[in-house]
């Protein structure tokens, strides 16, 4: 009963989050003016309700989820029809709804590829009458991510044949190919579906990955296969190679760069190595290295995809568990302020801290709880 | 009463005038052209040059691009204007000369990029205003260094013939390069 009622709102909840995207189309966006509604921006309390109110139903389902698949109702091949339906609902969706990065790539893209210039020196707003620098929002800076990256944006650039529409699709089915090898590797290295859900069906990696179509899944994808390369088949240059490109994607799985030269070493030395530690730890540097983000900028929601993976598969530290939840939860309150007030001035920063750390903070009064009860009980 | 007042008014007027006039007369300012040069840049015979010169190399095909290039050039020629400045000032007159040389050569190079720039449908209009600005700046520069250098000196080396290097011409033709810009 479940298990159906689950297989009828959760296409449903996708094709839901997929309309209301549109909602969000910027008016400056000439290419889809036909789509334009100004929705969000003058009914800015519905378009809030509508966004905390999807919110809410992929929270509930994404547990529901979990717990069909721990009961062992939801088998391996009914995963790979979920996740199918979760790419080709989301591909459709307008990708800027939240964020404005996927136009950063493109733009940046076609400083190198259609204008052959470097993008670490000429901006994209030097290109003046660029139809791109209308609704660009980055256009005033130098690339912004590493040269890897850069690199391999060429193929979705290349395979929009010069039309936006196309271009902007092809970003977000190239970064989907992404979240679809992650899942696979997650697979291969734990062969638990539960932690496959767990990441593939986390609303935040979902909303961030083929939604807003953020490049982190492809840093993350990258660094993952080194390790899986070294785990499986111990093979150390190709890993090596894949973890260096990793790094030149978005830099900050340098953080893991010690424990992989520990791996590496032990793989030479053919020692033993316990991966679960690996992943604990990999989880706990890629989480710092989500904290120490503000001090570059801010958090931004799509940082988590930083240490998610990882959790996944180690997936028995539940309160660790619980946090990662809440926190996506949060994260992704972050965008109700900005929705709300249409201003990232104001009270809107204090509340996008408040809305990131109070879901956590229930979540850790629970476990104080909890652990505070189970206690009492075992002592009688 | 009155005379306590009058102390007052004084202690409140009199630096409030001082700072005035301060104000106003060291506001007066001598630079036609708002562009900004570097700060001088490694010189000749640091290890910090050599070092610089294999940078320049390097950044050469780092600036790739037309845009690119039009950037290096510019860059490249007002570092060397500005060590042929300095040079100049300490009396360096033959590497002030060769530095000279550097500048007016990259300076060349940029409005040639910029017309291959044109030639590939790019908007070169800010970059026109750039190297508009650049020129204007450069002239200002040349045109101060030719009021304290010699009009001529001659450079004996070892084992040749003196030779006779006339500076203010130099200077003169680097400052025509420049104005074909304007």
């Amino acid at each position: 009963m479940m298990k159906k009622l689950f297989f009828i709102l959760y296409p449903f909840a996708l094709l839901s989050l997929t309309i209301f995207s549109y909602f969000f189309i910027d008016s400056n966006l000439t290419y889809l003016k036909d789509f334009y509604s100004g929705f969000a921006y003058k009914h800015r309390y519905s378009a809030t309700f509508f966004y905390l109110l999807i919110l809410l139903i992929f929270f509930t389902l994404y547990i529901l989820l979990l717990k069909l698949i721990s009961k062992k109702k939801i088998d391996f091949k009914d995963l790979r029809y979920l996740i199918f339906i979760t790419i080709a609902l989301l591909l459709f969706s307008y990708p800027a709804m939240l964020s404005f990065d996927i136009f950063n790539y493109i733009s940046t893209s076609k400083v190198l590829f259609f204008y052959y210039e470097n993008p670490y020196i000429i901006m994209p707003i030097e290109f003046a009458g660029d139809p791109l620098l209308s609704f660009t929002h980055a256009s005033n800076k130098i690339a912004l991510y590493g040269p890897s990256w850069i690199l391999i944006s060429a193929i979705p650039y290349f395979t929009g044949f010069g039309n936006f529409i196309v271009t902007l699709f092809s970003f977000k089915l190239f970064v989907s190919m992404f979240y679809l090898g992650t899942v696979f590797l997650i697979w291969k290295i734990s062969k638990n579906l539960v932690y496959v859900s767990f990441f593939a069906f986390n609303p935040l990696v979902i909303i961030e990955t083929l939604l807003s179509g953020h490049n982190d899944i492809v840093m993350m994808f990258f660094s993952l296969f080194s390790f899986y390369l070294l785990m499986k088949k111990k093979i150390i240059i190709p890993a090596f190679i894949f973890f260096i490109f990793s790094i030149f994607i978005k830099y900050s799985v340098i953080f893991l760069f010690p424990i992989f030269i520990y791996i590496i070493l032990k793989t030479i030395r053919k020692q033993p190595i316990d991966w679960k530690n690996i992943f604990y730890f990999s989880f706990l540097l890629m989480a710092g290295a989500f904290i120490l983000s503000p001090i570059r900028e801010e958090i931004y929601p799509w940082y988590a995809i930083w240490f998610l993976p990882f959790i996944s598969i180690v997936f028995q530290k539940r309160t660790l568990v619980y946090i990662s939840v809440a926190l996506s939860f949060g994260l992704l309150l972050r965008y109700v302020p900005f929705m709300l007030f249409g201003t990232h001035f104001g009270v809107t920063p204090f509340l996008k801290i408040s809305v990131t750390l109070t879901p956590v903070f229930f979540v850790l009064i629970y476990v104080f709880l909890r652990d505070k009860l189970w206690l009492k009980i075992f002592s009688r | 009463m009155a005379q306590k007042k009058f102390k007052m008014i004084r202690y409140f007027w009199i630096p409030l005038l001082t700072l005035s006039l301060f104000k106003i007369f060291t506001n007066v300012s001598f630079a036609q052209s708002n562009y900004v040069l570097p700060y001088p840049p490694p010189m000749p015979g640091s290890f910090l040059y050599k070092i610089r010169l294999l940078s320049e190399q390097i950044q050469q095909y780092w600036y790739f691009g037309n845009f690119g290039q039009f950037s290096y050039n510019l860059k490249q020629s007002d570092k060397y204007l500005v060590q042929a400045k300095t040079l100049f000032e300490y009396e360096q007159y033959l590497l002030g000369e060769e530095a000279l040389k550097k500048s007016d050569m990259y300076f060349k190079n940029s409005p040639k990029y910029l017309g291959k720039a044109k030639e590939e449908n790019k908007n070169i209009d800010r970059l026109q205003k750039i190297l508009k600005e650049a020129a204007s700046k450069h002239i200002e520069v040349l045109n101060e260094i030719k009021t304290h250098v010699p009009e001529e000196i001659t450079w004996s080396p070892e084992k040749s013939q003196p030779v006779k290097i006339f500076l203010r011409n130099k200077l003169t033709e680097a400052i025509y390069i420049r104005q074909s810009c304007l």
